[in-house]
């Protein structure tokens, strides 16, 4: 059992038992998080699973790759902590992360 | 065309059989999407159709999911129902990733969200200027006088189409979806291809903010993008982002002109246009994509076998009631609006968050100058049914202050 929050940009948090060996997007998905559209499913080419990463964790699970990076400066409200949901593979060591949802994906 | 030959090869179990003519099935009415759901109710959840060549129709939301997800049993690359000698290669539409990676991203800069939200002032005006042409006259064909016309203007923008081009490039792109011979459509596609290639070499010598200029300038995997990948490019886009946001919404305006309440409502409150925009997606999905199947493949209780089509109907998946409470109510408030209209995965439709856009801003311009409307009494729409639906008219009638 991985727990994470995710926080809208009013401050409402919710908290998910996310599954480990998956992506967050599917977890976030399976549990409704509003604000994660994840429209491709997965094959970053949307960009509407956008989320910005808390640190430690931010720095923890390290930045965007080149591609996924690239689709985040496509996004409404892009941070230095943004990251595509649907390309971090839920880890144990996740247990207690803090993600924010953006105000909007499109 | 409609083919009157039976194919049903061997693979295909008699109780997998389902009879339907996707190009000319005498059950579809011009509520076109739900004489669809209709027709399809009892229909296996996905079929073989033995009509034109014989194919697998998808019929239900999560199916046509797993389907476009998984390219290496389902391709891209041929899209023609029943199959053709030479498919023609539209760039990145028919290219299975990772192919299609590195060209979406050099769309991307002017199809992303941000990208859009930037242009809506532009695409305001546009609107705007169309509804202004008509709404003193208190009658229009909606499909022809603005819904036709609203998203040659928006692609005209992106693609830096100069503005006196705008009579002669809407006139050729009506040629276009109007062609019913086959000398027709080639020569609609000549002009256009004329209209590219002209573009092109001006945008070589006097570069400017649009997509052409982009894609001759870009710097592709190390390389320059060829003329004939532009070309390409410049097809799938004009394809791809005009005859789909005009029918969509005309037909979520055929829908909304039968409904007098809304219609105050959504005038009197513009911020629930999102809503309504998105309901008409769910409700009136105008795209199948086919697949080609190229390797065997048993889910489901289906065998696919290599050189097998696939239709994946996704107007259907807004419509599934497996997935969705009361289906073919029109209900902007509805919570669960899930469709695949964008279609999902690789593939995902490029032009999502413009054809919203487009959806949105254009019914507010109307709803502005034409707050209450009514369908001309009696009237017959007709439509066009295939991989592509589309409405062909909807005359519309209203009262002038």
């Amino acid at each position: 059992m991985v727990r994470i929050v995710f926080r809208d940009v009013a401050g409402n948090a919710q908290e998910i038992n996310a599954e480990p060996g998956v992506s967050l997007m599917v977890s976030a998905k399976a549990h409704g998080i509003a604000g994660i559209e994840a429209e491709c499913g997965g094959s970053m080419v949307c960009a509407t699973c956008h989320i910005y990463v808390d640190e430690p964790w931010f720095s923890a699970i390290g930045a965007a790759g080149p591609i996924e990076a690239e689709m985040v400066e496509y996004t409404r409200h892009p941070r230095l902590t943004s990251r595509l949901s649907c390309q971090i593979l839920v880890t144990e060591a996740m247990d207690g992360m803090e993600v924010g949802v953006p105000l909007s994906q499109r | 065309m409609a083919s009157l030959a039976h194919t049903i090869p061997p693979h295909v179990k008699p109780e997998q059989v389902f009879e339907f003519d996707i190009y000319a099935d005498p059950r579809i009415s011009d509520d076109v999407q739900g004489s669809y759901a209709e027709a399809l109710r009892h229909a296996p959840d996905i079929f073989w159709s033995p009509l034109n060549g014989g194919h697998w129709l998808v019929q239900r939301h999560d199916l046509i999911a797993e389907v476009v997800k998984n390219p290496a049993v389902f391709s891209a690359r041929e899209m023609q129902i029943p199959r053709v000698k030479n498919p023609p290669l539209f760039i990145p539409l028919n290219l299975d990733p990772p192919g299609n990676v590195p060209y979406r991203h050099v769309l991307m800069p002017k199809f992303s969200p941000r990208a859009v939200a930037e242009m809506e002032g532009k695409m305001r005006a546009m609107a705007a200027e169309i509804v202004a042409d008509v709404a003193d006259a208190g009658t229009c064909d909606f499909v022809h006088d603005v819904a036709a016309r609203f998203p040659v203007s928006v692609f005209m923008e992106v693609m830096g189409l100069p503005l006196e081009k705008l009579h002669e490039f809407r006139a050729i792109a009506d040629g276009f979806f109007k062609a019913h011979t086959n000398e027709e459509y080639q020569a609609a596609s000549q002009q256009i291809a004329a209209i590219f290639h002209e573009l092109i070499d001006f945008r070589r010598k006097a570069p400017g903010e649009d997509l052409i200029s982009h894609f001759i300038t870009v710097d592709f995997e190390g390389r320059k993008l060829s003329l004939e990948e532009i070309m390409a490019m410049c097809t799938v886009l004009f394809l791809g982002g005009m005859d789909t946001v005009t029918n969509v919404t005309a037909f979520t305006f055929q829908q909304l002109a039968d409904d007098p309440a809304l219609q105050s409502r959504l005038a009197a409150d513009p911020a629930l246009l999102p809503q309504f925009a998105e309901e008409g997606l769910r409700m009136f999905g105008v795209i199948g994509t086919p697949r080609l199947v190229v390797q065997d493949f048993d889910a489901h209780g289906i065998a696919f076998r290599k050189g097998d089509m696939v239709l994946n109907a996704l107007w259907q998946s807004g419509r599934d009631p497996t997935r969705i409470a009361n289906p073919d109510r029109f209900d902007i408030d509805r919570k669960d609006m899930a469709h695949l209209n964008f279609s999902t995965g690789p593939h995902l439709c490029l032009g999502h968050a413009l054809a919203r856009a487009e959806m949105r801003i254009l019914a507010e311009e109307w709803l502005k100058r034409v707050p209450s409307f009514r369908a001309i009494p009696g009237a017959h729409h007709g439509f066009r049914m295939g991989t592509v639906i589309a409405l062909k008219s909807l005359p519309l009638q209203w009262d002038i202050a």
